[in-house]
């Protein structure tokens, strides 16, 4: 065998092969406990090739499309770690933390053409400040799954915090339909408990606990092959930009029928206790603490003009559900937040894409351009 | 032909057309390919020299370094086939 | 461009069953038995492997048509004349074997479990008649003299080879197979066609060939042919062994001993070091590795850079790593494949490359092109030696090109190794002298050596373009981006 005299020119035996399989076995023992009894792969996710070796990602990891050089984790550590915001802050830069849903993530959109993406095109300065936008967006309709990113967010030192919010994200039977929220049950229950969320810990959806197993090296793999992969894909990502790839859509429904429930919920039904104030109140102590202003910003919404659109905004909102929200959330603005305005009709239908909240390019950058006076305004009254 | 006599030749052959160098002292199990005197086209051109002098065909896949690096290998493979 | 085939036909679980397949094997199977076991398994193994195709039954049909035509490969290159073998007892045995075993895939469709084994084979009935077809054909061809046989072997072998491989003849081949199964011809590219392993395959039956023609070929028994031919651990990517080294394996089976610590542990180091090589550092590479996708998507000059070097040592371990594994799993079963890989690119020159790249086709190459063409263009004394050498390296070369594929980047590509091999050759003819100098001198000879391996590394890097790229032009454009201009 040419080339492999090193391994040939051995006299092996049966007693050498038996000490290769003990000492393997043992190995991957070892290897196993140090896993399950020091969480080795929190260790793991601190590597990280982001914002070092390449760029770091402009918004959250997510989505199973190998082609665009992304994947969806569970690991808020993981996650957080390629984020661009991982870095120090820059002398004169004002730093704004954009919260949301899949609109603000910016399905359908490059990170370029996001929110805080075109935010960030417009430059923004006052006085000695620069303002740095950072998309911490993630898809799934839930205010308790933006509890969980706000959490960790205000550990960056962010000057200002954006929350996108729209009645779906706030419909508290459905808070825990979000993936990353049952997947992170540990810390969503520590966030239940300490300020009192109406929310059953105990709710089945949340992902039960890991036993012993789970958290050796074999239960982690997917944690672990997870993390190779991003770092994998971080090359990709800093050498192409692209972290999604655009797939056709369906147009939005314009036409409706006469029933106008929200969740079940008729004209007249008591809907505030429909609605997670409660979270958002967590959001306001949790950017009390921190010392960082709350934005709160009710997003704007598809308009729809077709067959009783006069009873529906869209195929999401009946006008009833839609209007008594607004009224709630005016009411209670100041509990929940440092300022709240709602620009809920302002994006012309035609800037919306495949869902009532999911704008294009176009409409973002209205938006954003709106937004940011907005948010100035609300700085420097 | 005698063995002395296809020596003589080969070495002849060697070192005037392929190595260029008639003042070499080529030893009869000095590898000639592996050490870079000569390369895979001089072989060939062995080749053809072994068919029109001594009249023996060595088959190409047997024209390697392996079976034909030294002097003594390829007097031995001419004077095998010409029996 | 290149797609390395073993990927999707050899994966893990292939693998592990192989491997469990090999440890049943040394510890049940006696030793007079191992070599039909070896001829028996390689046959299940090739329908196993072999990939589902968009046309009706094709991949039964290429299967059977792999062994039908090693068989007859088989009976033309046995020795004729004085030492004629007769067709013995074993011989039509095998054939018995081979016929019942191609018959009784087709009750595969009947039998579910057997389903996930060879996928879709077509109803008995059509089976037997195109073996009828087919028997009669051979008969006729049988009829010629030896040497007739040998070249019309040689010519069909070939003719298959570039059917399967020209684009356009591939897709009218697939074109007339779908009408025949009754499916959309319009539909028909290039891609109806995979024929597992046939690029090795035909190596192998042209060489025992030739080797017949040049009196070098020992005689074979049918099981030992089909057995070289079809060996499944070197059946979907090689190495390209040679009949006359199988054989000695071959023969020596019934007295190997398999239950060998030594054995045991290389063949498993092999597998293992293959399987980290493979699936750990080439598929990772994979992800940032050239192609025409990611060549689109990226920007400047650096990234296609480092995308190139990817892709430089992606095809290196997912090729050598391929081939760890199944010259390991060779090793379990008592045969020693040959190398194809021997630090490659850590050669201080060209020819050096190709003594240690996917070396067994590169022995073949030589066999069979460089040399017979050199020596008679040699004796004809119309060339000069450079122009021999200038048209032997790129005929070669072109012809290890096309073997990859038969489109217009691998024709480059060979000529880019083709003029670079006759470069070297005509520079290292003149400075030959000069560099057995340079041994007085350690200091300077380190420098020339490291020169050299970087000089050839990235000649060797940059001809990977071709490899990669899917035409022409993504090519060219790339080239020129790689050296800072614009696409």
């Amino acid at each position: 065998m040419i080339g492999w005299d090193w391994l040939t020119d051995y006299d092996y035996d049966w007693r050498f092969i038996l000490r290769v399989i003990a000492k393997a076995a043992l190995a991957f023992i070892v290897i196993n406990l140090l896993f399950a009894v020091c969480n080795l792969t929190w260790w793991v996710n601190q590597i990280s090739i982001y914002n070092g070796l390449v760029p770091g990602r402009e918004r959250l990891p997510y989505g199973e499309q190998a082609e665009a050089y992304n994947l969806t984790l569970d690991s808020l550590d993981a996650m957080f770690s390629t984020h661009v915001i991982n870095r120090p802050k820059a002398e004169n830069e004002f730093r704004v933390v954009v919260i949301g849903d899949s609109s603000v993530w910016g399905v359908l959109l490059d990170p370029g053409q996001t929110l805080a993406g075109q935010m960030n095109a417009l430059d923004l300065q006052m006085a000695d400040y620069h303002y740095e936008f950072y998309n911490l967006g993630y898809p799934t309709l839930s205010v308790l799954k933006d509890l969980l990113i706000l959490e960790r967010a205000v550990q960056y030192q962010p000057d200002l915090v954006l929350w996108l919010i729209t009645p779906e994200s706030l419909h508290r039977p459905s808070l825990l339909d979000a993936p990353l929220v049952q997947r992170n049950a540990d810390a969503t229950r520590t966030l239940i408990e300490r300020y009192g969320l109406a929310i059953d810990p105990n709710d089945t959806r949340f992902v039960p606990e890991l036993d012993f197993f789970g958290r050796t090296m074999v239960g982690q793999r997917r944690e672990l092959a997870d993390w190779w992969r991003l770092q994998l894909y971080g090359f990709d990502w800093g050498m192409t930009g692209i972290d999604h790839v655009n797939a056709p859509y369906d147009p939005l429904t314009n036409d409706f029928s006469e029933d106008v429930s929200w969740h079940g919920l008729s004209p007249g039904d008591d809907l505030q206790s429909q609605l997670a104030l409660d979270v958002l109140d967590a959001g306001r102590a949790i950017t009390e603490q921190a010392g960082v202003p709350l934005y709160v910003v009710n997003e704007p919404i598809y308009i729809a003009d077709g067959e009783n659109s006069d009873l529906h905004y869209n195929i999401w909102y009946p006008n009833w559900a839609y209007d008594t929200y607004q009224g709630i959330m005016s009411e209670n603005a100041t509990r929940f937040s440092d300022a709240y305005s709602s620009p809920w009709d302002m994006i012309l239908p035609e800037h919306f894409t495949d869902s009532p909240v999911h704008m294009d390019p176009e409409g973002t950058a209205q938006f954003a351009g709106a937004l940011s006076g907005a948010m100035m305004g609300v700085l420097f009254p | 032909m005698d063995e002395s006599t296809v020596r003589q030749q080969l070495r002849d052959f060697i070192l005037e057309d392929l190595i260029r160098d008639p003042d070499y002292d080529l030893e009869d199990d000095e590898g000639i390919v592996s050490s870079g005197l000569i390369d895979s086209f001089s072989l060939a051109q062995i080749g053809v020299f072994a068919e029109e002098t001594f009249g023996v065909y060595i088959p190409d896949p047997d024209l390697t370094v392996a079976k034909m690096d030294t002097l003594d290998l390829m007097v031995a493979r001419i004077l095998r086939d010409k029996k | 461009m290149f797609t390395l085939p073993d990927d999707q036909f050899m994966g893990l679980t292939e693998i592990t069953i192989l491997l469990i397949a090999a440890f049943a094997y040394i510890l049940i199977v006696p030793g007079r038995w191992r070599g039909w076991v070896l001829l028996v398994g390689s046959i299940v193994g090739m329908y196993w492997l072999f990939p589902v195709q968009n046309i009706r039954w094709l991949e039964y049909g290429l299967a059977t048509a792999t062994l039908v035509i090693t068989i007859v490969s088989w009976f033309i290159t046995r020795p004729t004349g004085k030492r004629a073998r007769k067709f013995t007892n074993e011989d039509r045995l095998v054939v018995v074997i081979v016929v019942l075993m191609v018959l009784a895939f087709t009750f595969a469709r009947e039998v579910d479990f057997l389903d996930s084994l060879i996928s879709r084979p077509p109803p008995l009935p059509s089976v037997a008649m195109a073996l009828l077809v087919v028997g009669m054909l051979l008969v006729l061809m049988l009829r010629l003299p030896p040497r007739l046989q040998m070249t019309f072997g040689l010519l069909a072998i070939i003719g298959v080879f570039i059917v399967i491989r020209l684009p356009f003849l591939t897709t009218a081949a697939a074109a007339f197979l779908r009408q025949n199964a009754g499916q959309d011809a319009s539909l028909a590219a290039p891609i109806d066609i995979g024929w597992l392993g046939f690029s090795y395959v035909a190596f192998r039956l042209i060489h025992t060939i030739r080797d017949r023609q040049s009196g070098l070929l020992p005689a074979l028994s049918l099981r030992e042919y089909l057995t070289y031919v079809l060996f499944l651990p070197a059946y979907v990517s090689g190495p390209i062994d040679r009949a006359e080294r199988f054989l000695e394996d071959d023969r020596a089976l019934a007295d190997t001993r398999l239950q060998d610590p030594h054995r045991i542990t290389v063949g498993l180091s092999r597998i293992g070091v293959g399987l980290f090589k493979k699936f750990i550092i080439a598929d990772s590479l994979a992800v940032i590795s050239l192609s025409a996708t990611l060549v689109d998507q990226a920007g400047g000059a650096g990234s296609l850079w480092l995308m190139l070097y990817a892709y430089a040592f992606r095809l290196y371990f997912d090729f050598s790593g391929y081939t760890d594994i199944a010259i390991g799993l060779g090793v379990l079963f008592g045969i020693e494949l040959p190398e194809n890989f021997n630090r490659p690119y850590l050669k201080q020159s060209i020819a050096a490359f190709w003594q240690s790249w996917h070396m067994t086709l590169s022995n073949w190459a030589k066999s069979y092109v460089y040399s017979p063409l050199s020596r008679s263009l040699i004796k004809q004394r119309k060339l000069s030696n450079g122009q021999i050498v200038m048209v032997a390296n790129l005929a070669t070369m072109v012809v290890i090109g096309l073997w990859h594929g038969m489109t217009l980047p691998f024709l480059a590509w060979g000529l880019w190794h083709g003029a670079g091999l006759t470069v070297h050759k005509l520079w290292s003819d003149r400075t030959r002298k000069w560099y057995r100098g340079l041994r007085d001198t350690p200091n300077k000879q380190l420098a020339w050596e490291i020169t050299g391996v970087l000089l050839t590394f990235h000649f060797v890097l940059l001809g990977w373009v071709w490899f990669a790229l899917p035409d022409l032009q993504s090519a060219l454009s790339t080239f020129s981006r790689l050296l800072g201009g614009g696409a």
